[in-house]
């Protein structure tokens, strides 16, 4: 049997340093996978260079000397997805930039930004001699910046970035206003923290932990607790690849398994259900197979894809707050959880914000939680709304250490 | 070679990798093969504007050239431009890898035969807190090209291989993991090593097993060497790459040449010549390397430059312009950076702290204005002695502050090559070095 993998990326992007417009880059590259499979063993044969269809399974057959095992039946199954609202021509590209760039220069001529808008289309496929035949197309506007004071003494201050599907340039500019208009102003770190942030740095251990090897070995802080309720009531944790703001994603793993609804719930109001599984995983443990596989375009298929998402609460994120402030991380890094699920994170930039504007600048402090308590008594919800980020946001307890 | 349009400047980079990967994990193959991968990037400069692409087809590397021309504006004094003028022009073949020691020529059957040996040597089934444990080796030899309408030809190779082993521990029902990872540049360097993983194994039991949190606060530090290697890259060598101050009249003034930027016993220098993970004799613009001094006996002598930030600063080229690979444009980077050696013996800076903490590893770390350090085995030092392990989620400091509260340098120095370095999208190999160190206070948390 064979099967081949696709994946083809055509990006172009506008470079801005220190607020000029400095050089535009194309890059158009694609990356085949042939497979064979043949008594229990796998030949893979990844290239990036074009080539004829039998040629590359003839290379993938003479991997078969490698002895690389897999023994599962090939899925069947066809269907098409593509995301791409709208594409920008490389000249409408380029006149984005240089209005966006001219807008922000003239609105707050006291920061120096530098970074990138880039058109990225994607299309993944995957087909095989049993009639598999899955696409995906996306395609996004995506721009990034990072900014600094002209007077600060460091690298950069902070950034900010913006994707959208069909872009808006309205929307940046509204967000650029947040980010540079109250960078000057002070305050305290308040005595109550609820962080609003994009969540999925918070989901790291999640990840980890939801493994299902991880969970049969003993070697997730999740072992022994399917079933059990774990989290707050409010929090139910999905593989979900009909997000929204799942950009160029798949809706089908790497083993050409695609899901009811594109969704899986892992956790639900609090309950843990399940780990994440490929097919493998799934018959050396005895548990659930969960379509969770990602391959690398050279080799075996390994468990790990999952998309993973908090449900969204019905309210906004300001009815959430209920009139209370909160504080938005905007640089933070070179933390995150400690073997026992404790989390640690340095903030170098943070808003207090009402939810939908940011109001003052915080100084620097550092965040600390629990996994457990993090999604758990301190768990407030993900807003139904989309300020600040123009993505989802958690509202979250948590407490300051020293800094 | 090419027919390079007039009035513009052209530069085109050829990359060809050569990679191999074995790995097992509880005794069974989780990847096993060879690929090969060749590309090229090609930029045109107008005086302007840089326009760039790459391509996996090297025989339409023309057809890009013009392509690309055609979107640049012809300037007939293009190569008067002050920053044309730092690019490089050498004609050089430096081709080190091509002998006996080519890593291309290891089978997969010796890359298998090496991690199982490995396995063998470091895992003890007797370990019952032993849950799972993987073992791989992973081998990267690269040839690069680079041609310049000034006339650059430079022809040059790259390996690194590595052998490394994880494991999975369950201690009194908290689960982690510790890894060791041992790299070189030639598949000889990795033999007979099996003791620095199975050290690095017990250490880390035993940490598990007996670890308490740490109080947060301030703390005298003593840092390891491989610690010292991750703080130098992260607390200055960040601050060096001069890409982020060509406009920046405060970054300028604070950085300034001949400035004190910390203590005597600091002197931090890159070099890219050296022979470990960052060696680049000649960079993504055809300059050749060189060892920059950028900080002497606590005194601000140095950065590392491109053509431009070396145009925009008036200071000359050190061949740092450096790209992950040639899908990529390059900006300015480090390679092998360290702080040197001091006199002091390592024993002697511990003995010196009555109560601080001893890092003695750490898993990555972030470099601005506030450094940061994620450690993953520390020690609480009391009355000059290495005490019990403690768990500690983050170390912090000011770079400000941090260089001049460096009171020892041990002469224990060593440079570790199993580093890669992030920046702007992009990660590339590096080496880090240095010896104990001691800082007067960082915040631990």
């Amino acid at each position: 049997m064979r099967e081949k993998f696709i994946y083809k990326a055509r990006n172009s992007t506008v470079k801005i340093e220190e607020n000029k417009i400095t050089a535009f880059e194309k890059k158009d590259l694609d990356d085949y996978s042939y497979r064979v499979l043949r008594d229990g063993y796998v030949g893979a044969y990844y290239c990036r260079e074009k080539i004829d269809d039998d040629e590359g399974y003839r290379r993938a057959e003479e991997n078969l000397r490698f002895k690389r095992p897999y023994k599962f039946e090939l899925e069947t199954g066809v269907r098409y997805r593509d995301q791409t609202e709208k594409v920008l021509t490389d000249s409408e590209l380029m006149a984005l930039a240089k209005e966006a760039l001219e807008h922000i220069n003239n609105k707050h001529p006291e920061y120096i930004l530098s970074g990138s808008l880039s058109v990225c289309r994607t299309k993944q496929g995957q087909v095989n001699d049993k009639g598999l035949d899955l696409w995906n197309s996306d395609c996004t506007v995506n721009s990034g910046f990072s900014f600094k004071h002209k007077d600060s003494k460091d690298i950069f201050d902070g950034y900010f970035g913006l994707g959208q599907r069909d872009f808006k340039p309205g929307k940046l500019y509204d967000m650029t206003e947040n980010f540079l208009g109250n960078y000057s102003t002070r305050a305290d770190v308040p005595g109550e923290i609820i962080v609003q942030m994009p969540y999925y740095g918070l989901l790291d251990m999640l990840y980890g932990c939801l493994n299902g090897e991880n969970i049969a070995l003993g070697t997730s802080l999740l072992s022994g607790r399917i079933g059990e309720k774990i989290f707050s009531e409010d929090f139910t944790l999905l593989h979900d690849v009909s997000d929204g703001e799942a950009w160029h994603t798949r809706f089908f793993d790497r083993e050409g398994v695609t899901l009811p609804g594109d969704k899986l719930a892992y956790i639900e109001n609090g309950v843990l259900l399940r780990g994440y599984a490929d097919k493998k995983t799934a018959e050396k443990y005895g548990i659930e197979h969960t379509g969770s596989a990602y391959c690398s375009f050279n080799d075996i298929p390994e468990n790990g894809f999952v998309n993973l998402r908090i449900k969204q609460s019905g309210r906004t994120v300001k009815e959430l707050l209920d009139g209370r402030l909160s504080v938005v991380p905007v640089a933070y890094g070179g933390g995150g959880f400690n073997e026992k699920g404790d989390y640690t994170m340095p903030v170098r930039l943070a808003y207090l914000s009402d939810g939908e504007r940011f109001l003052e600048r915080l100084p620097e402090f550092t965040l600390v939680s629990n996994m457990f308590d993090m999604f758990g008594k301190d768990f407030i919800g993900v807003g139904s709304d989309y300020p600040i980020f123009n993505d989802k946001s958690v509202l979250v307890r948590l407490k300051t250490s020293v800094q | 070679m090419y027919n390079f349009p007039k009035n513009l400047f052209t530069d085109v980079r050829i990359e060809r990798h050569s990679f191999m990967d074995f790995s097992i994990k509880d005794g069974e193959a989780t990847r096993s093969g060879k690929y090969d991968e060749n590309g090229a990037f090609i930029k045109i400069f107008d005086g302007e504007m840089q326009y760039t692409t790459c391509t996996n087809d090297l025989q339409n590397i023309q057809r890009e050239i013009d392509n690309l021309a055609a979107l640049a504006k012809e300037n007939k004094d293009i190569y008067s431009d002050p920053v044309i003028k730092n690019f490089g022009d050498s004609k050089a073949e430096i081709l080190k890898y091509d002998g006996d020691e080519d890593i291309r020529k290891i089978s997969p059957e010796q890359a298998e035969a090496l991690v199982r040996g490995y396995i063998d040597s470091c895992y003890d089934s007797r370990v019952t807190e032993i849950k799972s444990c993987c073992a791989g080796y992973s081998a990267q030899h690269t040839i690069k090209e680079y041609y310049s309408s000034k006339g650059a030809s430079v022809k040059q190779d790259m390996q690194r291989c590595k052998v490394y082993m994880s494991f999975d521990f369950s201690v009194k029902d908290t689960p982690s993991s510790v890894w060791k990872t041992l790299q070189g540049m030639t598949f000889d360097s990795l033999l007979n090593r099996e003791k620095e993983i199975t050290l690095e194994r017990d250490r880390y039991l035993d940490y598990a097993r007996n670890a308490v949190d740490v109080a947060p606060g301030e703390y005298t530090c003593v840092l390891a060497p491989s610690v010292t290697a991750l703080f130098t890259h992260e607390s200055f060598g960040h601050k060096s790459e001069s890409d982020y101050m060509m406009n920046d009249k405060t970054l300028q003034q604070e950085w300034e040449m001949g400035k004190k930027v910390g203590s005597e016993k600091v002197t931090i220098c890159d070099n890219g010549l050296l022979d470990n993970n960052g060696y680049v004799p000649f960079d993504d613009e055809g300059n050749r390397a060189e060892a920059t001094y950028l900080i002497k006996n606590g005194v601000l002598t140095g950065r590392l430059h491109d053509s431009k930030s070396a145009t925009a600063l008036g200071e000359k080229v050190t061949g740092n312009s450096r790209s992950q690979s040639y899908e990529y444009s390059p900006m300015v980077r480090m390679t092998n950076t360290f702080m040197e050696k001091g006199s002091d013996s390592p024993e002697d800076i511990i003995k010196g702290v009555k109560d601080g903490i001893y890092v003695y590893g750490v898993n990555y770390g972030t470099g601005c204005g506030t450094f940061t350090m994620q450690p993953y085995l520390c020690y609480r030092i009391r009355d000059g002695k290495i005490a019990e392990p403690v768990r500690v989620n983050v170390i912090t400091g000011s770079v400000f502050k941090a260089l001049f509260d460096i009171d020892a340098v041990g002469d224990d120095f060593e440079i570790f090559d199993a580093f890669t370095c992030g920046k702007g999208g992009q990660t590339v190999h590096v080496s880090t070095g240095g010896a104990t160190i001691r800082v007067k206070s960082l915040t631990v948390n």
